[in-house]
């Protein structure tokens, strides 16, 4: 038995997944801030035998990384929505205490005054701190360019902290738009060149024709797949026919 | 494979997506009705792949992980807090909040709810009441003979009664605050209710630092903004349909792995 097959399915696994992917992003098409995630496909020789007569090539999707291209600003007219112009990421207080970074700015004030996001996480200030909003102040305030948050009155209530994070491809995702830093990725510094942007949502970052594109290229691919394993499966048919036919 | 489900997370918030934005176009016209907006966020992540797992005994590492995401989930319907264009109507007992703030109303069964619907009338005992005859708080009791009412920036409800041409002093009206406006519950008719979200009410006299005032005479419409409503449909409809492929390329996947022979 030859190990078409088993080349063949390691192609429709890796499109499963790859569909999978593709119909994830799809579904997050309207999410604020979301980042479109991209598989990646290695060529697997379990062999290495060096021999390039005896090679078999597996696929096997080795990971995915996360497209961090800017999305498009729309306005909403909502004081508490902000979005980042630029590549640095807003800090976030996730469950548990542990920081985490996204780019949806939708925030709400809780009922203890912090600025937190629609899942409840605390946006933090450049030391990591949550930021508390006077009760007095509610939601009229005004955000500038460099996050400084001022009051009816121009007092500074605080400032939203804007970071460069290392490694972006290595951050997990945790759900609800936030991400985890990789563990030797370095800490994360304040950022310098990216703006916020008040009353603006990040749309999503999903190209939804690309993602079009990748489900016809994924059915098409598995479809191959499919056939070849359907052709060797007839080879072996034909062969053990005719081998076994009596003279 | 996920995708099926994944699609169909996708296609249920487009569906609330489109149930969020047809309650905003319906209340184009209600007095006082903020829009809302529905929020989404990715679900959960699959970790199929460790990302820094060693890949070999000479200590390299996974650079990336394999995680699928789950879908997409609804994070809340966000309510616009913005200020609805003012309207004059002549009506004495229409009432508009310019600024920040609602009016309190007594429910009969002596709970408090909140509004920003100023379209007041009297009730027969001369008591200023909602349109479904919740009285306005603190109670205002309008004396028979009225013959025109005023109520100024702050809320102060004067009467002129009979012939006199000096206004009689009725009552002061308040208004109430929350910390966070869009924690408020909508019950419908026009009326909020206080969670623990919103944070408890503040009784305020409208006119203070932070506070709206009461325009007379003038009604807030909607602040539904109907070209934006419209587009969100259309995007809402794309997003629906482009979902609905997901499931068909799935779907055509399965098959074609069924046939195999």
């Amino acid at each position: 038995m030859g190990t078409t097959n088993y080349v063949s399915l390691s192609l429709a696994t890796a499109l499963q997944r790859s569909l999978d992917i593709a119909a994830h992003n799809m579904a997050n098409a309207s999410t604020a801030g979301y980042k479109a995630t991209h598989p990646l496909m290695e060529a697997v020789d379990p062999t290495n035998s060096g021999d390039a007569t005896q090679a078999v090539n597996y696929v096997r999707d080795k990971g995915v990384y996360v497209d961090a291209t800017q999305g498009a600003l729309v306005p909403t007219g909502n004081p508490l929505d902000v979005a980042v112009s630029g590549t640095a990421w807003l800090g976030f207080e996730a469950e548990g205490g542990q920081a985490a970074y996204g780019r949806d700015g939708r925030l709400a004030v809780d009922n203890e005054g912090r600025l937190v996001t629609m899942s409840g996480a605390a946006i933090v200030d450049v030391s990591g701190a949550p930021i508390t909003i006077p009760s007095d102040a509610g939601p009229s305030i005004t955000i500038a360019s460099d996050g400084t948050i001022t009051d009816r009155q121009g007092a500074t209530i605080g400032r939203i902290g804007m970071f460069d994070v290392p490694q972006i491809d290595k951050m997990t995702a945790l759900g609800n738009g936030l991400f985890v830093p990789a563990a030797d990725a370095g800490a994360a510094q304040p950022s310098e060149n990216s703006k916020i942007a008040q009353g603006y949502t990040e749309q999503s970052n999903v190209k939804p024709v690309v993602e079009m594109i990748h489900l016809m290229d994924i059915q098409r691919a598995y479809e191959r797949a499919v056939k070849m394993m359907d052709d060797e499966n007839d080879l072996t048919k034909q062969a053990i026919q005719r081998l076994g036919r009596v003279v | 494979m996920k995708a099926l489900g994944i699609a169909a997370t996708g296609m249920l918030a487009q569906q609330t997506n489109v149930d969020v934005i047809a309650n905003n176009i319906a209340n184009a016209n209600t007095t006082g009705f903020k829009s809302g907006r529905a929020a989404f966020q990715d679900l959960i992540y699959q970790s199929v792949l460790q990302e820094g797992a060693l890949t070999s005994t000479d200590g390299t590492a996974r650079p990336v992980g394999l995680n699928v995401g789950l879908g997409v989930q609804g994070a809340g319907v966000v309510r616009l807090n913005t200020q609805g264009g003012l309207i004059q109507t002549a009506n004495q007992l229409d009432l508009a909040i310019e600024g920040n703030g609602y009016f309190v109303v007594n429910r009969p069964d002596g709970t408090l709810a909140y509004t920003r619907s100023g379209n007041f009338n009297l009730s027969a005992e001369g008591q200023i009441v909602t349109l479904d005859g919740y009285e306005v708080d603190p109670g205002v009791n309008v004396p028979s003979g009225t013959r025109e009412i005023a109520i100024n920036a702050q809320g102060v409800v004067m009467a002129y009664v009979d012939n006199e041409t000096t206004p009689v002093e009725l009552g002061q009206l308040s208004m109430a605050t929350f910390l966070n406006d869009a924690g408020m519950k909508p019950i419908g008719n026009n009326l909020l209710e206080e969670t623990t979200a919103s944070g408890e009410a503040t009784t305020v006299t409208p006119g203070d630092p932070g506070v709206g005032v009461i325009r007379q005479g003038h009604l807030e419409n909607s602040n539904v903004n109907i070209i934006q409503q419209i587009t969100d449909l259309i995007s809402a409809q794309r997003a629906y349909e482009m979902n609905s492929k997901s499931i068909e390329t799935a779907d055509q996947m399965l098959q074609t792995a069924n046939q195999i022979k």
